[in-house]
């Protein structure tokens, strides 16, 4: 198996403070790893170093065998990595379809004269985008959404867009940042079964932090817990249930 | 040049470069809590230059008291402008608080047009701060002394308030999250006015001694001093309370360094904020204070 | 051609027929304010795309107008006019014998504003915050000393006087078309919906691979170009330019039409534009002396400004999404409001 992504000891400080304390991890392709840890313990800001918004103090992103640190977020989009965010953020004034088609940005094939020409170029891709928005959210249940603003709709399929949308931009590794947050338990469920749908239908890496350790232990293969800044164990779901740091960890939290 | 002009010149710089400094304090300020560029700030310094101006002339008072009231009432002011015209827009998207925030300051300096008319009207400087003063030979400007002694003064007594007192650790922590402070039982709107009294209080001291370096005022006369207040305000990393007074000095000593080792630039002497806050964006867009936003802001 | 493309057309050309006719038979006054009208339609539509739609807040058009203008200017100007005219400082010779007809003037200008929007954007693009708009102020400003300094190119403080008055009706309102049809293409593609993400969400649109720098530049770049267009057109209408003349008034003016046609919404903007300008000259009421009821008021000189800037305010405390809000003017929704209100009738 080839590893989608590696994490070699990344550290991140702000100021005095050790957000990420050289954090390590390999995630093999296909596979959903789930991050966990009480709040505050640095799962997004590792988020945010592996997706390029921050820079790590030291340490290295490596993805599919390319070092990845210090390139623009957008351009590690292009090569293949998509994320969600803790609270959803759709563009709340485009529809629903719109939205998914804002993730075929950086592959577009017209250019400005195109669009100001309007040309045969700019009407053919156009097209082609909006067909395969549609497809898009036809595979996922969300093509009588289309049309409908972002912003009107219920929370659980806001997730779903927000899911879609990412995946719009021909992801290989999906980053999905605390995506039961704000859940109801029925909304959660229907969740864990969409998120295994699309991961085997578009062939995915899924790495997802995640409070919620019912969901992590019922979706992830393997999970590294994370306190303050610093990876106190890993291993398949068993082993972390069993594993008396992480008890520890979560039973401090419990007590703050 | 010879060791007495360059001296002059060095006193008359950082006699400038405080009264940037405590305007550009009330954009920081204002930035840190609410997030907002108030572009109303020069004209509120402006107003505070006008209700000195009508304390001394129209209501007879002696300067001392005339000045007092204007800052006084010129904080009330800036409290003011924030209950009726920003707090509405809390919630809004910041590009409609930013354009009220212009529409404010148009509307100040509109309203002054009006009233008192675009030709500049005399500023009477109280003999305290008119003459000069000598030393070992060196004749220095009463007022280019006095000025940053002031503004050193309210910087410390700034410093204090918000390092020492209830409110002023209140403001600190507004700047970090204002839900969480909000939740811990805080008066967030009444921290805020504070924030805009201070703010204002102190673009009224600039104004005022503005005024007794410049004596001529008008009501557009607060767009040009806001503007490289504003540039102080980002040179320090906005936000920062040290880094706008420090921002202030670095802009009054290099405009007026600038202007006396190359005089044939002199006519462009207000291009300079602009120029600087280019350069700040371009090369240090955190500024001088920047290293640490990321943990504490004033 | 479809149904709707037809009835686009014919309303362009109805337009056009409006202005033909009221050229021969409206006064001049009106047709020099429907002249206007075109113009900042333009300016409007064009500071709506980086306004509105693209989300960040600016204040170049004053700025940018002038630029235009003066390069207008330069261009149109005979190198015998300028001879006479530069009587301080004689002009930089390669400019002064430099001389071309109204449209490549216009684009020269155009592209020179652009390219100033190109220089102004990259520092300011590259950190985040809101800093567009301060940077655009003082361009503003700047603008204002240098050219009242540059004496050799602008004729600094006295100006450039006697311009051919190329400027007309069909300029106007041709720009204004081209300009409205470039840009609501613009909107309507890929990089209308980028930019629209930009606005909503500048960390998701990030996320989505957009590069929301380029995103931005080209918002403010094709801002910039239709920006030193128009300010070539009002300088041939206007006939003598300044350092003074293109003040903060300018860009406070567009910055009420698209707050009042809706932030984000090209067609609302066409409809603000014409209330705007029109309004401000019924405004002019304010300044004037009037006699009501046998009380005298004297004019109050500048009392217009303050109307307007109480407006805004108001508009942005209470009525945020203007007459439009983002939406678009479209056939199909006009066509549904007549059939709702058949159904009510029935």
């Amino acid at each position: 198996m080839n590893i989608a992504l590696k994490c070699d000891k990344i550290t991140m400080k702000f100021g005095g403070l050790t957000a990420v304390n050289e954090f390590s991890a390999e995630i093999r392709e296909h596979m959903i790893f789930g991050l966990i840890g009480p709040n505050g313990a640095g799962k997004t800001t590792a988020f945010n170093v592996i997706t390029g918004n921050l820079k790590p103090t030291s340490g290295d992103v490596n993805f599919f065998g390319k070092s990845i640190v210090g390139l623009k977020p957008y351009k590690i989009v292009s090569m293949g990595m998509a994320r969600t965010f803790q609270n959803i953020r759709l563009f709340s004034n485009l529809t629903v379809l719109e939205n998914i088609l804002t993730g075929f940005h950086h592959k577009l094939q017209y250019n400005i004269v195109d669009t100001v020409l309007r040309t045969p170029r700019y009407y053919k891709h156009e097209k082609e985008m909006r067909n395969t928005a549609r497809e898009l959210l036809k595979s996922v249940g969300l093509l009588d959404k289309a049309d409908l603003k972002a912003s009107g709709l219920p929370y659980g399929e806001r997730r779903e867009v927000e899911i879609a949308r990412a995946l719009a931009t021909g992801p290989k590794l999906l980053l999905l940042d605390e995506p039961a947050a704000g859940m109801n338990p029925q909304e959660t469920l229907n969740l864990m079964y969409f998120i295994q749908e699309v991961k085997e239908s578009f062939n995915l890496t899924v790495f997802l932090i995640e409070h919620d350790m019912k969901f992590v232990m019922n979706l992830c293969e393997t999970i590294a817990v994370l306190d303050h800044g610093v990876k106190i164990a890993e291993g398949n779901p068993e082993e972390i249930q069993k594993n008396p740091d992480v008890i520890r960890a979560y039973l401090g939290d419990i007590d703050a | 040049m010879d060791l007495t002009t360059i001296l002059q010149q060095l006193v008359n710089g950082i006699s400038l470069g405080s009264l940037y400094g405590l305007v550009a304090i009330g954009y920081t300020m204002v930035y840190g809590v609410i997030r907002l560029i108030n572009f109303a700030h020069g004209d509120i310094m402006m107003v505070g230059m006008y209700f000195a101006v009508t304390g001394i002339v129209a209501m007879f008072l002696p300067w001392w008291a005339a000045f007092l009231l204007s800052m006084v009432a010129t904080a009330l002011l800036g409290v003011l402008v924030d209950r009726l015209a920003y707090k509405p827009l809390r919630n809004a998207s910041r590009i409609s608080a930013l354009i009220t925030a212009i529409g404010v300051s148009f509307f100040l300096e509109n309203l002054f047009l009006v009233v008192f008319g675009g030709v500049p009207k005399a500023f009477p400087v109280p003999s305290v701060f008119g003459g000069v003063i000598n030393v070992n030979g060196v004749i220095f400007p009463n007022i280019a002394i006095i000025t940053p002694i002031i503004a050193i003064a309210f910087l410390l007594i700034l410093l204090f308030i918000l390092h020492k007192t209830k409110y002023g650790m209140a403001m600190r922590a507004l700047s970090f999250d204002m839900e969480t402070v909000r939740i811990m039982g805080v008066n967030v709107d009444m921290i805020i006015s504070i924030v805009f009294a201070i703010g204002s209080f102190l673009a009224a001291v600039g104004g005022i001694f503005w005024a007794m370096r410049y004596p001529a005022i008008n009501p557009l006369i607060g767009i040009m001093p806001g503007l490289k207040a504003f540039a102080a305000a980002v040179l320090g990393g906005i936000g920062s309370v040290m880094g706008a007074a420090v921002g202030g000095f670095v802009i009054g000593l290099s405009e007026i360094l600038i202007v006396a080792l190359f005089p044939p630039l002199a006519g462009y002497k207000d291009a300079f904020a602009f120029l600087f806050l280019i350069f700040v964006l371009l090369f240090k867009p955190t500024g001088i204070m920047g290293e640490d936003l990321e943990r504490g802001r004033f | 051609m479809n149904k709707k493309t037809i009835l686009t057309v014919l309303s362009v050309v109805l337009l056009f027929l409006f202005l033909w006719y009221g050229d021969g038979h409206l006064s001049t006054y009106a047709m020099r304010i429907w002249e206007e009208v075109g113009i900042f339609l333009m300016l409007a539509a064009s500071y709506n795309l980086i306004n509105g739609v693209t989300g960040q807040f600016s204040l170049e058009p004053n700025g940018f107008v002038a630029i235009g203008a003066y390069v207008t200017a330069i261009l149109i100007l005979t190198p015998a006019q300028k001879e006479a005219m530069f009587i301080i400082t004689p002009m930089v010779p390669w400019l002064q014998n430099l001389h071309m007809s109204f449209f490549p003037a216009l684009i020269i200008g155009g592209l020179v504003t652009a390219f100033v929007g190109f220089l102004l954007g990259f520092p300011v693009f590259r950190v985040r915050g809101d800093y567009l708009a301060i940077v655009t102020l003082g361009f503003g400003l700047t603008i204002r000393v240098v050219s009242n300094n540059t004496v050799p190119i602008t004729n600094g403080a006295l100006g450039l006087k006697g311009l051919p008055t190329y400027t007309t009706i069909w300029w106007c309102w041709g720009w204004a078309v081209f300009a409205m049809i470039v840009i609501m293409r613009m909107v309507n593609s890929e990089f209308g919906r980028a930019m629209k993400a930009v606005r909503d969400d500048e960390d998701a649109a990030i996320a989505m691979g957009i590069n929301t720098f380029w995103i931005k530049m080209t918002a403010f770049i094709t801002a910039a170009f239709f920006e030193g267009v128009g300010g070539g057109l009002l300088a041939s209408l206007i006939t003598i330019i300044s350092p003074t003349m293109f003040t903060f008034f300018l860009t406070f003016e567009l910055l009420i039409i698209i707050v009042v046609g809706g932030l984000g919404s090209m067609t609302g903007t066409a409809l603000a534009t014409i209330v705007v300008i029109w309004g401000s000259e019924i405004l002019r009421v304010v300044e004037q002396p009037m006699d009501i009821f046998g009380l005298h008021i004297p004019g109050i000189p500048g009392m217009r400004m303050v109307v307007f800037s109480v407006l805004l305010i108001l508009i942005m405390i209470f009525a945020r999404e203007g007459i439009m809000g983002q939406k678009e003017f479209s056939w199909d929704s006009l066509f549904n409001f007549f059939k709702k209100n058949k159904v009510a009738q029935k």
